[in-house]
């Protein structure tokens, strides 16, 4: 087994107990992935005071709901088109609330070079799922690149518990880059090794009329 | 000799086209060079606004100096 397979088998021992008691109490799932995005907002507005421990468990605590939604979703047989793409709304309002915590901070410490990086690495942040989601209307897969939602948001909580948030920016900023890189090429070449009448119509939204699964899959 | 040439940019190239998935060995050296990055690069450097400590090169180098 593998270091991050030895870690991810650990720490589904609790979330497991978690998930079956959501749905024990028949929380809906759509509850927990908001419940996780208000939560995301604490950590955020302690991000900007400069809190960055506390933000850490705030963190912890939301992506748990926010992990754990999907799941709750699945075991309770309620998996929803809408549910998915709730979730994926909610994800992108969690990332932006954590990026603006930061950038209230290094704009209240005058540091105007951290402002600019943490801006640029929120634009490519969102941009990371924005490609998946486009290029998936065109073509059936498009998940490659590293740097997706998980690993920013454990590099986020690893910058937060030991204070090391400048590296971690910069880390998730470069390797967002990449990624979004790595998805424009892998799209542009899968359209051009299979070119199909509905994805050639200039690529309008929503043209290729691909069936999705009903509940998306996290980590974009 | 254009094989051994041509390695450096394959690794490079799988390293930054990265289609391998979660929890392989490919990964770990990824989470391992990054946390070696976080973790290691002296907040001075990269004039961390709100890092406190020296970080664990820049305390080896204290220790050098």
């Amino acid at each position: 087994m593998t270091f991050t397979g030895a870690i991810g088998t650990v720490c589904m021992f609790p979330l497991r107990a978690i998930i079956a008691l959501c749905v024990k109490l028949r929380i809906h799932p759509n509850v927990l992935t908001f419940t996780g995005v208000v939560i995301n907002a604490m950590a955020a507005v302690a991000l900007a005071v400069d809190r960055f421990p506390l933000a850490g468990g705030l963190m912890v605590l939301a992506n748990i709901f926010d992990f754990i939604d999907g799941k709750v979703a699945r075991e309770r047989s309620i998996e929803s088109a809408f549910g998915g793409f709730w979730d994926s709304v909610m994800d992108r309002f969690s990332d932006i609330t954590l990026f603006i915590g930061l950038i209230y901070l290094y704009a209240e410490l005058h540091r105007t070079d951290y402002v600019m990086i943490a801006a640029i690495t929120m634009m490519f942040a969102v941009m990371t799922s924005y490609t998946r989601a486009r290029a998936e209307s065109l073509i059936p897969k498009c998940k490659v690149g590293f740097m997706e939602r998980p690993e920013r948001i454990v590099l986020f909580m690893i910058g937060a518990f030991t204070n090391r948030m400048a590296a971690v920016l910069l880390v998730i900023g470069v390797l967002s880059v990449v990624t979004v890189l790595d998805r424009i090429y892998f799209t542009w070449r899968e359209l051009n090794r299979h070119p199909s009448p509905s994805t050639g119509a200039a690529g309008a939204p929503g043209a290729a009329g691909t069936l999705r699964p009903p509940r998306l899959a996290s980590g974009r | 000799m254009m094989t051994i040439v041509k390695w450096p940019g394959r690794i490079l190239w799988r390293a930054f086209f990265w289609t391998d998935d979660r929890a392989t060995w490919q990964y770990d050296l990824w989470v391992i060079a990054i946390l070696a990055f976080v973790w290691l690069t002296p907040p001075a450097w990269l004039h961390d606004p709100t890092a406190s400590g020296h970080g664990l090169v820049g305390w080896v180098l204290s220790l050098i100096r």
